[in-house]
């Protein structure tokens, strides 16, 4: 039985430790999963959830460590593309989680995805282009 | 046939030997430039080089419609996404991804990789059927482990010997490819009496493979011969007498 409250955040980079900070200040119970243990220095220090130190892609960890059946969220946003890949692949079809958001860098990316269900593919590549055009026809105007 | 092999080191130059011959057109892919310029000066051939989970790498190396892409990179996630991308944006017919973590084998063919292979998988499952009943009956995976072959040695003791195939009630989910007696093969028909020695192979559906195998080694009821037990005379039970209850 999934969890509405509970997140768990793989790959703490400064988005991932970013999202997982915001979402413990909030109230939620968050996980986050990272293999480099400094990687949880980004934490905030009064970051309330649990540290979980190891491969994202190995199901034990996923499973026994961060008991991911009953997460209500997943947000998926390691440096590594294809690593991400398979995790929304891993988090949508093996355990059914409700919500499933990825990061890719390559937008090309986002095809192998379409069709996955609760998966959201986030670009920062597109964001930015987005923000860059913005803030260019601001400053012409 | 198209073939499409991406990453690998010295695997990929074995299977650029193996495949490159008139029938076959080969596109090789690498990431790494030094593995690149040593396939193209020793196997003659045209090496795409950048890696094969970017989709304007599979683009560039024309890989549209190939019949089989067979992904070798060291990490297994990363084959993943090279084999998803090949199937979806390049409609390649089947994928063959590599893995080097046994336990990924089941998982990735969940996620909907054609064929994943895994070099301590493959050599698990040669030990678990190379033991299997003292060697006399082996089994082989075929058609991505959907098919399996049952080859049987038969040993007089087994039930099946010394009846013809109508009367022993084979399973029907099954069938008996052929058989070899005396170094003959022998295509059999509901009448061949099967013989102590004889070779068997089954093909069979996977999920009907333990249910084969019991029938298979089904034994032949032992014939006990019991001494006769001398008679004792026991005894005589005295017979309950109805208890007679006067009804008022």
């Amino acid at each position: 039985m999934a969890n509405k409250n509970k997140t768990i955040v793989i790959g703490v980079g400064r988005l991932g430790s970013g999202i997982a900070n915001r979402a413990a200040a909030k109230g939620q119970d968050v996980i986050v999963v990272d293999p480099n243990p400094k990687a949880f220095y980004g934490l905030d220090d009064t970051f309330s959830g649990f540290k979980v130190n190891a491969d994202s892609t190995d199901m034990f960890a996923l499973e026994e460590h961060c008991d991911i059946k009953t997460a209500g969220q997943v947000v998926i946003v390691t440096g590594d593309d294809n690593v991400n890949l398979f995790l929304a692949y891993v988090c949508s079809l093996v355990y059914a989680v409700p919500r499933i958001f990825v990061r890719f860098d390559d937008p090309d990316k986002g095809a192998l995805v379409e069709g996955l269900q609760n998966v959201k593919a986030i670009y920062p590549f597109d964001l930015t282009l987005v923000k860059f055009n913005e803030i260019e026809q601001a400053e012409r105007k | 046939m198209h073939i499409v092999i991406a990453n690998g080191d010295s695997d990929a130059a074995y299977i650029i030997d193996m495949f490159n011959t008139k029938e076959n057109r080969l596109t090789v892919i690498n990431g790494s430039e030094a593995v690149a310029q040593t396939l193209m000066e020793r196997k003659h051939i045209a090496v795409t080089i950048g890696d094969p989970w970017h989709n304007a790498i599979l683009e560039a190396a024309r890989v549209y419609d190939a019949d089989i892409f067979i992904s070798l990179c060291k990490k297994d996630t990363d084959n993943f996404a090279s084999c998803l991308m090949a199937k979806r944006n390049f409609h390649i017919k089947k994928c063959i991804c590599a893995v080097s973590n046994p336990s990924n084998v089941d998982l990735y063919k969940k996620l909907g990789i054609d064929v994943v292979i895994s070099s301590t998988y493959l050599l698990a499952k040669s030990i678990k059927n190379e033991s299997n009943a003292e060697s006399l009956i082996k089994s082989l995976s075929l058609d991505n482990e959907k098919i399996v072959m049952i080859e049987a040695t038969l040993l007089p003791k087994y039930w099946i010997c010394d009846q013809a195939i109508k009367d022993m009630g084979f399973p029907k989910n099954a069938s008996i490819a052929y058989v070899v007696r005396d170094y003959n093969f022998i295509i059999p028909n509901g009448d061949l009496v099967l013989r102590p020695r004889d070779t068997i192979v089954v093909a069979c559906a996977k999920e009907n493979e333990v249910e084969i195998l019991r029938f298979l080694k089904k034994q032949k009821p032992t014939v006990e011969v019991k001494e006769e037990a001398p008679a004792v005379e026991e005894p005589a039970k005295e017979e309950k007498k109805p208890s007679k209850k006067k009804k008022k």
